[in-house]
């Protein structure tokens, strides 16, 4: 019997009951489209870090003081001696596979124009930071050598503090108070939003000996720089190693981070969150299995006479095993394709609604989605087919 | 080939067993059917005949003896082997009409064709020429449930003839419908065994054994008679 024809019994048999079919496809759909919609969005979480590391700069290098044995953004803060601006000489002197050097300080403190108040991260830093964090300023000059020799005493804004500080006024050559020590501003910032959670453009950057002397620090947060090229990342890092050693009395109190580690690090992380994202999900389709599962089981005892018929009339139980395989497969494929449609579109509503989320719909998820229906039809279809398959014909006929 | 008896049962017995208690429902029983007869088995209930038309049509199997279909010994058959057996040499006409209601009246007739596998065009014209011999030719697209109980009997009639068997078999086919309805499905036997169709019936009602050929008797699983309706009697009932 070709099996066409089997297809076409499903068929007739699901459509002579259509809303229990339907009921019992929702488990599936739901099923579907969670995974769909919940791959996409650790997928498009992914992307979306990605891309945002990429943004700072493949070959940077983040020198931190603290020695942390995971790679990442995680670090201990106190009881090593701190890094400065001598070692930051001393690399620049010695460290020839690097491509610009740039102290920073960070630290927060009110910034305060006429009556108006924010508060605000506060990075010193010098005129290397341009070049080695990509980051320039649009209006006006950035920070220069001059500035942070004489210690100036000088500000560069970011978008979202002129605004707030400002409106529409100009703000250059205005004088702001950050903390209680009067800053000149000499430009502000190109617009880059939000990065890794952090709003750029909510920052104001002074010169780094500037920062160290009124937030009355001598140390420094953080050392950025950039390896000559992405070959070159492992040779720079071990070369910064060994002149910060050297400089520490042999001691390798600071942890070099570079985006590279981040990126694989995010990337573990993230992967892990999409797959258990997908586990959970998978749940729900199993579920919707154990629904189909139950509806075949009603449905093999609702039709025990139908089936003693059709084996008195030369079904065999291969006929009726395929027939009762093929219509839980039908339930849970079309409830695979309705739920993928759904996901999809929750998904892409999503991203349309809210374009900072890069949520995207991969084709392995859709695959894997569409053939774990699949299976979940023929895998919970198989008992109750095999149940009607065996039913003895005479009993069957009987059965009232 | 054309000597040998359609089907041959010798020593066949059939037991059924629940729980410690052995039923013994057929004891030793041999019969043979030609092409062309009309049998009707009668006997109390309980006496096996229904047993023996199962065993006969192949849905069940004897627990010992023979069973013959045109000289072949078929115990041993697989299932699928045995389906197949069903649907090309035989038909079934049941007590309870057994159609199925999401179907219309030709696919219900069309539905021993598709384990055939024949195409669905060809299925249902097929379906249509079956109907129209049973009479009712005009209600191919209606549905069972708007048919009467005599009408319901006939469309399973024509399904059992779909694969033109060698033997139909009919479990009570008047015990459900009331007695003129039940007078036309006897006339309908009548005509189709005058056109060739092999029929045995298991029945209670007198006038299908007053029009049966042979008449079998069975009395706890034994065989006890088994004679000839004589012409005379037939025209004269």
């Amino acid at each position: 019997m070709n099996p066409f024809e089997h297809l076409r019994i499903a068929f007739d048999a699901l459509l002579a009951n259509k809303i229990r079919a339907f009921l019992t496809m929702l488990g599936v759909i739901i099923g579907v489209a969670s995974v769909i919609m919940l791959v996409a969005i650790g997928e498009g979480a992914q992307t979306y870090i990605r891309k945002e590391l990429m943004g700072i700069g493949t070959n940077l290098l983040i020198i931190v003081p603290g020695k942390t044995e995971t790679t990442g953004m995680g670090r201990m803060p106190s009881g090593i001696q701190k890094i400065t601006i001598a070692d930051l000489r001393a690399l620049e002197k010695r460290a020839t596979l690097l491509n610009g050097l740039s102290a920073v300080v960070v630290s927060n403190a009110p910034v305060k124009y006429q009556n108006r108040l924010r508060n605000v991260q506060i990075i010193g830093t010098d005129q290397n930071f341009e070049q080695v964090r990509n980051l320039h300023a649009e209006i006006g000059s950035f920070i220069s050598k001059a500035d942070v020799d004489a210690q100036r005493r000088v500000a560069v804004i970011g978008r979202t503090v002129r605004k707030e500080l400002f409106g529409e006024a100009n703000p250059l050559g205005r004088t702001v108070k950050i903390g209680e020590t009067k800053f000149r501003v000499i430009g502000i910032m190109e617009s880059k939003g939000v990065t890794l959670g952090m709003d750029i453009d909510d920052h104001v950057f002074i010169p780094v000996e500037t920062a160290q002397e009124i937030f009355d620090q001598d140390g420094l947060t953080n050392i950025l720089t950039q390896a000559i090229n992405e070959n070159t990342i492992e040779r720079a890092k071990d070369q910064i190693k060994a002149i910060m050693m050297q400089r520490h009395a042999g001691e390798e109190d600071f942890t070099i981070i570079s985006q590279q580690a981040m990126l694989s690090t995010m990337q573990t992380i993230l992967t892990t969150f999409t797959y258990v994202l997908g586990g959970i999900a998978s749940i729900s389709l199993l579920v919707g299995g154990i629904g189909i599962m139950n509806i075949m089981l009603v449905s093999v005892r609702e039709r025990t006479r139908e089936i003693g018929l059709r084996k008195a009339i030369g079904a065999s139980q291969r006929d009726i095993l395929l027939q009762f395989v093929i219509e839980s497969v039908t339930l849970s494929v079309i409830g695979g394709i309705i739920g993928i449609l759904f996901g999809a579109g929750v998904a892409y509503g999503a991203k349309a609604a809210f374009p900072v989320l890069p949520v995207d719909v991969s084709a392995w998820s859709v695959a894997l989605a569409f053939t774990f229906a699949f299976f979940v039809g023929a895998f919970f279809g198989i008992y109750p087919a095999m149940k009607a398959a065996r039913l003895n014909p005479i009993e069957a006929l009987r059965y009232e | 080939m054309s000597d040998a008896p359609l089907i041959q049962l010798d020593d066949v017995t059939k037991v059924f067993v629940t729980g410690a208690i052995r039923y013994e429902v057929l004891k030793d029983i041999s019969i043979e059917v030609r092409r062309g007869e009309y049998i009707a088995l009668i006997g109390a209930s309980g006496s096996g005949k229904s047993t023996l038309l199962n065993i006969l049509g192949c849905l069940d199997v004897p627990t010992s003896g023979h069973y013959r279909l045109e000289g072949e010994e078929i115990s041993a058959k697989s299932d699928t082997e045995m389906a197949h057996i069903r649907n090309r040499f035989f038909g079934f006409v049941f007590q309870s009409f057994n159609l199925l209601g999401r179907y219309t009246v030709a696919e219900n007739v069309a539905l021993p064709m598709v384990y055939h596998g024949l195409g669905r065009r060809e299925r249902l014209d097929k379906a249509k020429a079956l109907l129209t011999r049973v009479g009712l030719g005009e209600f191919t697209g209606h549905y069972p449930s708007e048919l009467s109980g005599g009408m319901q009997q006939r469309v399973a009639i024509a399904r059992a003839l779909a694969n033109n068997p060698a033997v139909l078999f009919a479990d009570e086919p008047t015990g459900n419908l009331d007695s003129k309805t039940g007078t036309e499905i006897i006339s309908l036997f009548e005509q189709l065994n005058a056109e060739g169709t092999t029929l045995v019936v298991v029945t209670h009602d007198a006038r299908v054994a007053q029009h049966a050929r042979r008449v079998l008797t069975l009395a706890d699983g034994r065989m006890l008679t088994d004679k000839q309706n004589s012409i005379a009697e037939l025209t004269g009932a």
